[in-house]
């Protein structure tokens, strides 16, 4: 079902990958825990390695539950499947697109 | 030129009520001659809604304005003199506590300003129904709420004087990102056609759950010993059924002009149901974890207010037309048990960038939660407050070191879990022309699914912050964008707020313990 309107409506996304640059929004889903009350959200470059994201922008933000361990292997999550990113992929080649949402857990 | 006096000894006849209120209203109405009706009333057709006869509106109250304006002058003047003899007595001394206070700064920075956008929208329908009764109704309702507004300003200014949180609510109300929950819900009805608009404010809003957000807010003010804050309450609320009336004679109108409109209305009720459920999630966590006084909590209120009175009555008598409840319903009944305690742990966790301070719950609070949340408080929260509880002995304190994912549709953090699993949270992904969107719940994804064009444009204050638009890149820009001061947001316990508070209770103290003394020196 569409708007409906007095004219016409077609407007772009406010959020549209264009206005970021070279960069995108990833967010960060604690799977295994509720200490975060939410996932979080960061601004990556698309050409970002993982070991940065990882390093930058996930443990700093993690480590922030006294609980974090930063030794734990962890397993990670993409379009509702297992991934296993290697430490010198960049976000855009692991398939990471704009606002994409990346599961994480502690391995078991 | 001098006028003969009018034969003095024939006395005026004096219309009845219902009489002067015919001639004042539909008395006034009129065809128009220079204009085809439907240029005179542009904005009707394109929503669908098919009106046959605008003199079938049964007006709910008959009122005129001069009776308006008497009897609100009246109720006016009994609040103005609770707030002065409130001001001289330093009244606000005699709060349960002044954490209560961030309660109150919620409300103006959030609830204030949808008043004020009520005020607009009703005078817009004042002018743009075909019906004089319809328009009359909405004329004084819009009144109604620009009175709401100027009242709850002047009863809440008394606490910028002494109280952080409370000197920049219009602004932050634009700004923030808790307070783009209302902000957006309330565009997204203004932004909507009269009907749906109607459906929206009138009736989903005012009619489904204003008890549920006005009750408990003001039954919170008399718990608390905020009397200002209660007048008021007392003030709008005969306004408040009112609007009640008028919100349930719209749907039964739009139900009765034609079949036609049962569908549309069913939609927009299972629109308006879930966005304006979604932000009494700001009450809820009031309920249960603002109030140092507690009233009810926010499964009681639901029970009662909504699942009681609406479900249980409404809806029934709603089914004769062929409404049935609203989609999601059930969505909502299961988030009773743990709605309170998700909104407020991700308060607390944000509160540095909030124009209100959080708190722990102490042991014996959460006493109180155990007891009102047996099936869920001791399983799932208590052991995250306990948690908390090692971590600020430890020295930290739980803030989230960046920001959260929102809701595409209700712009809250995805907090909410799935329904009946309160582990896992919701993530729902919808793509819409190449892009994706995330919603937090079925109802969110549903409202967006069905009008995408209108949910992509939401100002998301994440994304805003991240694209550079609000004051900088940092916190602390943010924050300055956002006009806080000192005061206003993070821990609530060593706040300014809270040091004043011991120091002012200190002084009181002090004071009555002076004539006692003076007379045991004597």
């Amino acid at each position: 079902m569409a708007v409906k309107s007095m004219g016409e409506y077609d407007f772009p996304s406010r959020s549209r990958q264009e206005l970021y640059g070279d960069d995108q929004l990833v967010s960060v889903w604690f799977q295994d825990t509720m200490w975060f009350a939410s996932p979080a959200m960061f601004r990556a470059p698309r050409a970002m390695t993982w070991a940065d994201f990882r390093d930058q922008m996930f443990v700093p933000f993690a480590e922030e539950d006294p609980d974090y361990d930063p030794a734990a292997p962890r397993t990670w999550m993409l379009h509702g499947a297992p991934f296993e990113p290697r430490d010198d992929q960049t976000l855009a080649e692991l398939g990471v697109r704009h606002k994409d949402v990346i599961g994480t857990r502690v391995a078991a | 030129m001098t006028l003969a006096p009018e034969n003095k000894t024939k006395k005026a006849k004096k219309l009845s009520m219902k009489a002067r209120y015919e001639a004042l209203t539909r008395g006034l109405d009129w065809e128009p001659s220079y204009v085809e009706k439907d240029e005179m009333f542009p904005h009707l057709d394109y929503e669908g809604i098919k009106i046959h006869d605008w003199a079938a509106w049964e007006d709910p109250f008959r009122l005129t304005i001069d009776a308006y304006c008497k009897y609100q002058a009246e109720k006016d003047k009994r609040l103005y003199a609770v707030l002065d003899g409130f001001a001289q007595g330093q009244g606000h001394l005699g709060l349960t506590d002044a954490s209560y206070l961030n309660a109150m700064k919620i409300f103006i920075q959030g609830v204030t300003p949808l008043e004020y956008g009520a005020h607009r929208h009703f005078a817009y329908l004042a002018r743009h129904f075909a019906g004089p009764g319809p328009r009359f109704a909405a004329l004084c309702q819009s009144i109604d709420e620009i009175r709401h507004m100027q009242t709850e300003i002047h009863t809440l200014s008394n606490y910028n004087k002494y109280y952080s949180g409370f000197h920049n609510w219009p602004e932050e109300y634009d700004r923030v990102w808790y307070l783009s929950v209302p902000k957006s819900f309330f565009e997204d009805a203004l932004s909507c056609g009269p009907f749906e608009f109607l459906i929206a404010v009138g009736f989903s809003f005012e009619y489904l759950l204003t008890n549920l957000l006005f009750v408990p807010f003001m039954s919170g003010s008399s718990f608390n010993g905020d009397l200002p804050t209660m007048t008021f309450g007392f003030s709008a609320q005969s306004d408040e059924s009112r609007h009640m009336t008028l919100g349930l004679e719209a749907i039964k109108f739009l139900l009765e002009q034609d079949e036609a409109n049962v569908p549309i209305v069913q939609g927009w009720i299972d629109k308006w149901f879930w966005r304006s459920y979604r932000v009494t999630a700001l009450v809820a966590q009031m309920l249960d974890y603002m109030l140092p006084r507690k009233v009810m909590s926010w499964k009681e209120s639901f029970e009662l207010y909504f699942e009681e009175q609406m479900l249980g009555g409404l809806f029934e008598d709603l089914a004769f037309y062929g409404i049935t409840p609203p989609r999601h319903v059930e969505d909502a009944i299961k988030e009773k048990e743990i709605l309170s305690h998700q909104v407020y742990w991700t308060l607390y966790q944000f509160s540095f960038a909030a124009a209100f301070t959080t708190s722990a719950p102490s042991d014996e609070h959460m006493d109180w939660l155990s007891q009102a949340y047996p099936d869920t408080f001791d399983t799932h929260y208590r052991p995250l407050w306990e948690k908390e509880k090692k971590n600020i002995e430890a020295g930290g304190r739980h803030f989230a070191p960046g920001l959260p994912q929102l809701c595409q549709v209700c712009q809250v953090p995805m907090l909410f879990t799935e329904p009946g699993d309160a582990t896992t949270f919701a993530q729902r992904e919808s793509e819409f022309e190449g892009e994706i969107y995330h919603t937090c719940s079925n109802g969110c994804q549903w409202i967006f699914e069905r009008e995408p064009e209108k949910y992509r444009q939401a100002w998301l204050p994440v994304h805003q912050i991240y694209q550079g638009n609000c004051g900088g890149p940092t916190v602390p820009e943010v924050l300055e964008w956002y006009g806080l001061q000192d005061g206003d947001a993070g821990e609530y316990i060593g706040s300014r707020d809270h040091r004043n508070w011991q120091a002012w209770q200190g002084e009181a103290a002090a004071d009555t313990a002076t004539p006692d003394e003076t007379k045991a020196g004597a």
